[in-house]
């Protein structure tokens, strides 16, 4: 990587990320989240790329979002929400996010991960430098869609 | 004597005995539930005005807590409660059959905010199993790295959880004649917190803009910074173990944690200034209040903070060792002490699941602790966790929470209750910052960018939502001295070239060992019960802070602290139709506990490594 991509381990709480990204003397142009999470209808090491597109959900729900991760909770949505809040993104954000399988005991990735490897590190290296390879496979995130479906049914 | 409802009594040398002639000395009452269900099914149905009112979730409380209560809207009275724990906590379960050393860092895991405190309770309860004596400065860094623990569990309660429930937009909703008399109510403590009216105070505690509810959040960043100093990771350490810490400290340390403390002396002034204002406002414009959350201040707590020259970790000295921490452990019944030695409060500790969705347990391994002190068939170590999901029924078994109890009693926790018990029992050695009166803890908070100043929390006439908190608020400059008195003891250790941090240890392959680590969480009582056979863990027992306030209803039906402290409150709430109705003084009452279910309630392991499922029944609605 070029000296100007900083790789950081960032398995924390989002308020820690948070306050992380509110201490940098100079801001990032363009940040990348690789994330492992088990999503319905994937196969492992499905690699999807979703764009954040900022917005912000209602006050209760960032309140909510801000509760649970000061109490512990990991979760990239919190994570992209409290962001948002705190206007800390840059204009580019982006979330690689990877389907790990089935969670197991144990520290090490599965035989089908690890051979996927590769592969997400080469999308990593490319969207980190180039941004994404083909735009129309990009998903997009935003803050006041992200918890529709929690919000509507409580 | 300690005990009024167990069979155990002390001869006249304080030798603990089973009393004499009892059938079966530990039987116990089992009410049935049904009839009083009965009962409020009639009056609902033919009263429009009596009301279920369920919050599932309780928002703003860590973990999942749902709450179920039936107001008499008309009367403005609450008239049944019942505590629901959502979520299974399979802690006991992943443990078995594990290695000891494993404990420390599966345990931790039981919370995101307080793993500190789980990593040290399994290293105190392997420690006491296999006679593990940590060096001091393993015991003074560890008296530190909890303590910055709770500085940063308490702020976050005072103002990101609790906190709003005082702010001007939400009394607004519930309470708006009190935003015009708060206009107008100057503030008592100006000089350290700079607010000029009580209402300056709530604006700048509404969540997320106010400027308290934004600084609370800092400073739980400036805790964090000086906790990883010494854990390496938060909110679950790398370093703590059985026998002390895996961690280099020097001088260089020791200062980076300096400079974190400091920040708390100022904040700790600012804080106790600010929440003595709020409360003191609410409590004298409508005296009611006094009874939101009320139930008597019958509590217990482990004590925590050991002192280097006393604790040898042995069951034999706990006595001894566990009166010379920081924080006197004890019971409280009713607002008096009723013991400060760990011994007896080990032995009065049952734990009940008629209501809860556990299979009771055969079996009475141990009759007695290691220095003869008789253990009920249902005390933690003897205890065996069997889940049994089934029907949630307010009938029969509503929660994944167990009822724990003391000499029979329901009891609360919380870290006023360390607080509480340490100031009234007057047994902690003297501290260069703090002062035991007996009704009164006297915190000597020295000098930063405010002049020094003694902080005096006194214990309060009635215990009810608005003195948890404020006890809460005192809690922090509290943990903040004890902290720099052992910074002070940690540079002395250094200085005096004392640097062993721990003790080597072996796991013997043979013979059965307990022990129990009993360390409080930044919301009070904590404790693991472990035993080792053949060198595995054959069984591990945790009991929370919440696991003790969510209790549901003891076999015989009493309830369990958040269901009496709900029970308690008045509602005071303005509304003008039963559909406006908000239950804030419910929450106030139920969120005063500071309740943390994830270390209640857990994910289950399966008997299959590879699965972990939820056991989840969250919903009230139409429940019998």
């Amino acid at each position: 990587m070029p000296p100007n991509v900083v790789v950081e381990e960032m398995n924390w709480g989002p308020i820690a990320i948070v306050q992380y990204f509110q201490t940098l003397e100079i801001p990032f142009e363009k940040v990348v989240f690789l994330v492992a999470l088990e999503r319905p209808e994937r196969q492992i090491g499905d690699i999807n790329i979703y764009k954040w597109e900022g917005n912000l959900p209602s006050e209760t729900q960032i309140q909510a979002c801000i509760g649970d991760a000061a109490t512990g909770v990991i979760s990239v949505e919190n994570l992209l929400v409290i962001g948002e809040f705190f206007n800390i993104w840059p204009k580019e954000l982006y979330l690689l996010d990877i389907e790990p399988g089935p969670e197991m005991a144990g520290e090490h990735l599965s035989e089908d991960l690890k051979a996927k490897v590769p592969e997400i590190l080469e999308t990593l290296e490319y969207l980190a430098l180039n941004g994404p390879r083909d735009k129309a496979l990009v998903g997009v995130l935003r803050g006041d869609e992200l918890f529709n479906k929690k919000e509507n049914a409580s | 004597m300690c005990f009024k409802n167990l069979p155990i009594a002390f001869d006249e040398e304080g030798n603990a005995y089973l009393k004499e002639g009892i059938n079966d000395p530990y039987e116990h009452k089992v009410v049935d539930l049904g009839l009083e269900q009965d009962k409020l099914k009639s009056l609902m149905e033919k009263n429009g005005f009596i009301r279920s009112v369920d919050y599932d979730p309780v928002t703003r409380v860590a973990g999942a807590l749902a709450f179920h209560s039936i107001v008499d809207l008309e009367q403005k009275k609450v008239i049944s409660t019942n505590s629901m724990a959502t979520l299974f906590r399979g802690y006991e379960v992943i443990l078995k059959g594990r290695d000891p050393r494993d404990a420390a860092y599966i345990s931790s895991r039981a919370c995101g905010v307080c793993g500190g405190v789980h990593a040290t309770c399994s290293a105190l309860a392997i420690e006491m199993a296999l006679d593990i004596k940590p060096p001091p400065l393993g015991i003074v860094m560890r008296n530190i790295l909890l303590a910055i623990e709770y500085l940063y569990d308490h702020p976050l309660h005072l103002f990101l959880l609790a906190g709003p429930d005082y702010s001007e937009e939400l009394v607004k909703e519930t309470n708006p004649e009190l935003i015009e008399k708060a206009a107008h109510t100057k503030a008592k403590n100006k000089d350290v917190h700079g607010y000029e009216t009580i209402l300056d105070i709530m604006k700048d505690l509404n969540p997320l803009k106010g400027k308290l509810y934004l600084e609370a959040l800092s400073m739980t960043r400036v805790a964090r910074e000086a906790y990883v100093l010494i854990g390496g990771k938060y909110p679950h350490p790398q370093s703590v173990v059985p026998g002390g810490l895996s961690v280099t400290v020097d001088i260089t340390v020791l200062n980076e944690l300096y400079s974190r403390l400091v920040k708390f002396f100022d904040y700790s002034q600012k804080t106790t200034g600010i929440w003595d204002d709020v409360f003191d406002f609410f409590l004298e414009s409508n005296p009611e209040y006094a009874k939101c959350g009320i139930r008597p201040a019958t509590m217990m707590d482990t004590g925590v903070w050991d002192r280097p020259d006393a604790y040898d970790a042995t069951y034999k000295n706990c006595d001894t060792w566990g009166e010379a921490r920081w924080s006197t452990p004890g019971v409280l019944v009713d607002g008096e002490v009723v013991t400060t030695k760990l011994t007896q409060l080990n032995a009065g500790m049952e734990e009940f699941v008629e209501h809860s969705y556990y299979e009771k347990w055969d079996g009475h391994e141990f009759k007695t602790d290691p220095l003869g002190t008789p253990l009920s068939p249902n005390h933690p170590w003897n205890k065996e966790t069997i889940p049994k999901p089934g029907k949630q029924s307010w009938r029969d078994r509503y929660s994944w929470d167990t009822s724990p109890t003391w000499d029979r009693m329901p009891m609360e926790a919380g870290a006023y209750s360390r607080m509480y018990i340490t100031a009234k029992a007057k047994v902690a050695p003297d501290s260069k910052f703090l002062e035991n009166t007996g009704h009164s803890m006297k915190i000597h908070v020295p000098r930063h960018t405010l002049p020094e100043k003694t902080l005096e929390w006194h214990i309060p006439e009635h215990w009810n939502a608005f003195e948890r908190n404020r006890a809460r608020a005192y809690c922090i400059p509290y943990s903040a001295m004890v902290a720099m008195d052992n910074w002070l003891l940690a540079m002395e250790l250094l200085k005096q070239g004392k640097t062993k941090i721990s003790t080597k240890f072996e796991i013997p392959k043979t013979g059965t060992h307990i022990g129990f680590g009993a360390w409080g969480a930044g919301r009070g009582f904590l404790t693991h019960h472990l035993v080792v056979e053949k060198g595995v863990i054959k069984n591990y027992q945790i009991i929370t802070p919440s696991t003790l306030n969510a209790a549901p209803r003891t076999p015989w039906g009493v309830p369990g602290p958040y269901e009496e402290a709900v029970l308690n409150t008045p509602v005071l709430e303005k509304f003008d139709k039963p559909e406006n109705y908000k239950g804030i003084d419910i929450l106030r009452a139920i969120r005063s506990f500071d309740p943390c279910m994830p270390c209640t309630t857990h994910i289950m392991a399966k008997d299959s490594d590879h699965m972990i499922t939820r056991e989840v029944t969250t919903c009230a609605c139409g429940i019998e």
